[in-house]
């Protein structure tokens, strides 16, 4: 198949456009697909990077459609902030405001960050079992160091407070 | 010149930083807190940190008993946020190297920040969270086990890090290449604009790359993502300034030591003229056409601001006084760090 638009070189894309009167599809050979991805901005798949955030946002924002008042009853118990309140200033009444929005939240987060698991530090003070294995992989990681840099005693050290915290976790399961 | 050690890549980054963002579990957040609920945060703050091994490096400076003049001092060296200088109200723990700063009652009960000279953001990391982990080991901080650490404003939830390099770039900024490296960083869930200035502008060159996200990527992640596109636009930069000298050295120095004989005969200076004779001058001492420490030159950017000036007037000044002010010191400054072959 030629491309429709120069009538020259193979057509190797298609490009459909929706509007208002329905769908438009061409069939485009490189060079002229060239052309259309500079006249439409967003359009772009010089790289794997564009291609992926590309996904990532028509994913995000079908998530975070404007809501159509749906949570506009929603109220945060601890602190009396409302939904409606929220989503004029965008700033959060408490901790507890995330469990109390949460749904329309998801999306939200979903659209600025792509993402809705965290990874990474944990609170020092909180003794909760994802800490401690936490402060457990952290350990490893700086035996294995210590071990590579022969620093021994240090590595023993270590040693003997993943064998704690491994403790501590055995005993948080038995009791939990 | 011993004061004035070079810091890694500094012919195009100026300053590396990271902020966490970080909220007591039990209290709103600080714009719906009563007084009461606010000096409990600065107690807490105080006695975690102050208490630390490095305790007595920080000093609290709360504003409400503070003048104008000296909370925009601080704000002008980047030690406290606009919102601070302005508003009166929160508090601020300063170390004594000006390179950790912990504000309470901003945006977020606590906001650590970190700046260092040149690419130093594991550094800055590592000093932030120093300060993460003394309040975090003494309070329990709004945390969920999905969301990460829990904040005011949605877009700073999970690691409620910002890592960011405040980036020199007077030759992509001349070829009118910023605008395809903010395209292209983008792409990569960072932003990179003007720093000075409002809107597109960018006073005096400089520019800061910061990352997007920070829900589900850690730390190191976003560390070394920030980190990754600050070099490779260094490179960048570097590139077209060596370009920028083959095509027309002689037109090149021309340009950028005129900046240096106006600064040494101007006798009024506006902050705006400064950033960008300022910016001309760095350019030439990278390349080597003048001897001065970058460092120095970095330093003057934010001592010559009108805070900062008025400061170490001692009094209130005039619009005039304060660019003819300006205008002197940077004279004299220059004469004691700048030095031409």
């Amino acid at each position: 198949m030629m491309c429709d638009e120069c009538g020259v070189r193979p057509a190797n894309f298609l490009l459909k456009a929706v509007t208002e009167d329905g769908v438009h599809e061409k069939n485009l050979c490189p060079v002229c697909m060239a052309k259309y991805q500079k006249k439409i901005p967003g359009l772009d798949f010089s790289g794997l990077a564009g291609i992926l955030s590309g996904i990532l946002e028509s994913k995000a924002a079908k998530a975070a459609e404007p809501d159509n008042g749906e949570y506009d009853a929603l109220v945060c118990a601890d602190c009396g902030l409302t939904y409606p309140e929220f989503k004029k200033t965008g700033r959060l009444g408490c901790a507890h405001c995330y469990e109390a929005f949460k749904k329309p939240l998801e999306g939200l987060l979903l659209k600025l960050h792509g993402n809705l698991q965290h990874t990474g530090r944990i609170p020092g003070g909180l003794k909760s079992d994802a800490s401690i294995r936490y402060h457990m992989e952290q350990l490893k990681q700086e035996l294995v160091k210590a071990i590579a840099a022969e620093e021994y005693e240090r590595a023993a050290q270590i040693r003997d407070q993943v064998r704690a915290l491994s403790a501590q976790l055995e005993e948080a399961e038995k009791n939990g | 010149m011993a004061e004035y050690l070079p810091a890694p890549e500094q012919d195009v980054a100026v300053t590396a930083r990271v902020r966490l963002a970080r909220n007591f579990e039990d209290l709103p957040f600080s714009h719906r807190q009563n007084e009461m609920q606010g000096e409990e945060c600065v107690r807490r703050v105080c006695s975690a940190v102050l208490s630390g091994e490095e305790g007595k490096a920080y000093t609290l400076y709360r504003m409400g008993d503070m003048d104008e003049t000296i909370r925009q001092e601080l704000g002008e060296h980047r030690l406290i946020t606009g919102e601070m200088v302005s508003a009166r109200h929160g508090a601020a723990l300063i170390s004594s190297g000006k390179n950790v700063s912990v504000l309470v009652n901003e945006d977020d009960h606590i906001r650590i920040l970190s700046i260092l000279p040149g690419m130093q953001l594991d550094r800055c990391a590592e000093l932030a969270q120093k300060v993460d982990t003394a309040i975090g080991e003494k309070y329990q901080m709004a945390f969920d086990n999905r969301l990460g650490y829990l904040t005011a404003f949605p877009t700073d939830v999970g690691t409620g890090m910002r890592a960011s390099v405040l980036l020199h770039l007077p030759a992509l900024t001349a070829q009118r290449q910023t605008g395809p490296v903010m395209q292209t960083v983008s792409k990569l869930g960072l932003t990179l604009r003007g720093f000075y200035g409002e809107g597109s502008e960018a006073r005096g060159n400089m520019y800061v790359l910061t990352n997007q996200a920070s829900l589900g990527r850690s730390e190191d992640d976003i560390l070394r993502s920030v980190t990754a596109a600050a070099e490779q636009i260094v490179a960048h930069e570097r590139q077209t300034r060596e370009k920028a000298e083959k095509a027309d050295m002689l037109a090149l120095q021309d340009r950028l030591l005129r900046s240096y004989g106006e600064v040494m005969h101007a006798r009024i200076m506006t902050a705006k003229e400064m950033a960008r004779r300022l910016s001309d001058i760095r350019y030439a001492a990278s390349m080597g056409y003048v001897h001065a420490p970058i460092g120095a030159l970095d330093e003057l950017l934010m001592d010559l601001q009108p805070g900062s000036l008025k400061r170490s007037a001692g009094r209130e000044l005039s619009d005039r006084e304060i660019d003819a002010l300006r205008a002197e010191r940077l004279r004299r400054r220059l004469e004691e760090i700048g030095r031409m072959d």
